[in-house]
């Protein structure tokens, strides 16, 4: 038999300090569903979701109850839809955008992710159009959430496409208006998309994946941060306790909790068939309490999140966070590394609120883990071409990084420095950032063409 | 076909136990095929099954353990299966769950909780309990197999067995706890 202390400290990781499988996410390709016309093709899409999804939630919920770790989302994630509907218009889109909402809405998930392209290189005339149906569909619809890759290590940046995103990202705000701008937080640019990230807005199917597989999402900040508390209890005589030992401890906490969400993965993969394909080692926090990465930053040792030493704690979590995940999975992709969504994590928020993360340092965090700005609100006046230079600058860290990064910034219509916004449930709520340099880079962003792959990418 | 006997004995604990009882089934002849031991508050207490030709006795075996010099004298018991009556394959069934429980202590906990299990026919196979600072722990090693309810509603039955009784009681699959605390995965 097991140690009871062992059994115990599980339990008290499940009770006490929020152990949960964050997400199990089901991709499903929807390349076959392309019909002649939009109704069939419609038609065809839902059909198969709810085929191959129909159990997934009480799958999901039934495995839940035998090993007692509550799943928190249950998700789905589909092919690139500028790929499904090659050759459609805008209009057609947002149909299929209400479909994909309609078919979500059936089997019972909470989010629907795909509703994306891939334009790193260049873009087609369905690119165009699909990207011009964005601000509407995302308006339409209530589950669907949106992604569009502008870069890679190995092509670049798309700057055609970066100089349309500030201005789709304005739109879908605007649009949104009377719920604060919600549009946007549907809505992330990458650099280097994964195609089996399960976590959202920025979840799609890849077209490299299977029919169907299930990724699952671990456990969230709050099991580390108690860890790592209690370590700290237990060395009250100062020097005692070093840095390495706190990487440690995070080690080995992952370690548990990517096993947790490795074991019912596979279960729920089991039960319904379906290819089971990655762990996502990814902290990703919900605006709970003792939910936060944030905190983290707090027990690791600086008084306010954005204070010097935060960017070197940032690096050290999202290095042990992988090393024991890594280990404990056999098969880990995604993202995998610490999120930092500042309206998703309370701390975050209010280290906004009293001055001391700044979207500066914000950016040079990103360079450290995944995934990027996330979940960032300014000010509605900001125009479109600050946002896609700020989002320039970002897809840039990723490029020569050859790391995923990524973009989710909300310009909160009618709101300023000072405001707060709140999405409510796990969107959170947070004041709004300062945005320094408004103005100044559209020349920048004018140019169009692309920025070129790095020299390191050209590794043949 | 040799004869197989199921032997306890317990002792207060000292240094040399098991060398003096497996010596006395050594020189009866017997082959010692399983051992399980276990101190509390300075006692052992131990069960093993061994092998032994047809013309050992169960008195023969009682004789030689009660004869080794010690301080303090081994209660022995021992059990002559008959033949046909199969040794039952040891290791938990695929069906194992974990149960814990936990509050302040009081009396009657134990009995409980093993009586509540009883009522569901579910089979306690291991159980291991401590007291510490008046919180009483228990964890137990349970087979689902004959459980006379589902998953579900034996979970709902603990959780109104949990609010009747102030306890914190949990059940859930042992491939949890495998994975969170062993490197292989299974």
């Amino acid at each position: 038999m097991l140690r009871s202390d062992q059994i115990l400290a599980t339990v008290e990781m499940i009770q006490k300090e929020n152990l949960d499988v964050r997400t199990v996410t089901m991709g499903i390709n929807l390349l076959d569903c392309r019909s002649g016309d939009i109704e069939d093709t419609c038609q065809k899409i839902e059909t198969k979701i709810v085929s191959f999804a129909g159990n997934f939630v009480a799958t999901c919920n039934e495995m839940s109850k035998k090993y007692g770790i509550p799943v928190v989302n249950k998700r789905i994630s589909v092919t690139p839809i500028a790929l499904v509907g090659a050759g459609f218009k805008k209009d057609d889109f947002v149909e299929i955008a209400k479909t994909l909402d309609r078919a979500a809405t059936a089997v019972g998930v909470d989010i629907l992710g795909g509703y994306s392209a891939q334009v790193e290189k260049g873009m087609t005339e369905t690119d165009r159009e699909f990207i011009a149906s964005i601000p509407e569909a995302l308006a339409q619809t209530e589950k669907i959430c949106s992604s569009i890759n502008i870069a890679t290590t190995h092509k670049g940046i798309n700057m055609d496409a970066l100089a349309i995103m500030g201005q789709t990202i304005k739109d879908l705000a605007e649009k949104t208006a009377d719920q604060g701008g919600f549009g946007a937080a549907k809505f992330v640019v990458f650099c280097n998309q994964p195609g089996d990230n399960p976590f959202m807005a920025g979840a799609i199917h890849g077209v490299e994946e299977a029919e169907a597989v299930l990724n699952v999402g671990v456990s969230g900040p709050g099991v580390i941060a108690r860890a790592l508390e209690r370590l700290i209890a237990t060395h009250t005589e100062p020097g005692s306790l070093k840095f390495d030992e706190l990487a440690e401890e995070i080690k080995q906490t992952t370690f548990r909790v990517t096993r947790c969400g490795e074991l019912i993965g596979r279960a729920v993969s089991k039960a319904l068939g379906v290819e089971f394909g990655v762990v996502d080692l990814s902290l990703a926090p919900t605006p709970t309490i003792g939910d936060s990465v944030g905190e983290i930053f707090k027990i690791l040792g600086v008084d306010s999140v954005g204070a010097p030493g935060s960017t070197a704690i940032l690096a050290m979590l999202n290095d042990a966070v992988k090393k024991g995940g890594i280990f404990a999975s056999k098969t880990v992709g995604g993202l995998s590394g610490a999120f930092i969504p500042v309206m998703e994590d309370a701390v975050l928020a209010d280290a906004v609120g009293d001055g001391s993360l700044t979207l500066e340092k914000l950016e040079s965090m990103t360079c450290v883990c995944s995934v990027g700005l996330d979940m960032i609100a300014i000010p509605g006046s900001v125009d479109a071409d600050t946002i896609s230079a700020i989002i320039a600058d970002e897809m840039a860290l990723g490029v020569i990084n050859s790391k995923t990064t990524a973009a989710r910034l909300i310009p909160v219509p009618g709101k300023e420095v000072g405001d707060h916004v709140s999405f409510g449930g796990l969107f959170g709520a947070s004041p709004i950032m300062p945005v320094n340099n408004v103005g100044k880079s559209s020349r920048f962003v004018a140019w169009g063409g692309r920025m070129p792959a790095p020299i390191h990418s050209f590794k043949n | 076909m040799r004869k197989q006997m199921i032997i306890s004995v317990m002792s207060k604990d000292r240094p040399g136990i098991i060398a003096s009882i497996t010596g006395s089934i050594y020189k009866l002849g017997g082959d010692v095929a399983d051992l399980n031991q276990t101190v509390l508050c300075g006692y052992l207490t131990m069960i093993l099954n061994a092998s032994f030709d047809e013309d050992v006795t169960k008195e023969d075996l009682h004789a030689a353990i009660s004869h080794v010099k010690t301080d303090c004298k081994f209660e022995v018991s021992v059990k002559e299966l008959l033949p046909g009556e199969e040794i039952e394959e040891d290791g938990p069934p695929v069906d194992t769950y974990i149960l814990t429980v936990q509050g302040p202590n009081k009396s009657g906990i134990v009995h409980g909780v093993s009586q509540f299990c009883f009522e569901q026919n579910v089979n306690i196979f291991d159980l291991a309990t401590t007291l510490k600072d008046g919180q009483y722990t228990m964890a137990l090693q349970l087979d689902l197999k004959k459980c006379t309810c589902s998953m579900g509603e034996l979970q709902q039955k603990l959780e109104n067995y949990s609010k009747d009784n102030g306890l914190t009681v949990m059940i859930q699959h042992n491939d949890i706890f495998q994975v969170t605390n062993e490197i292989t995965l299974h």
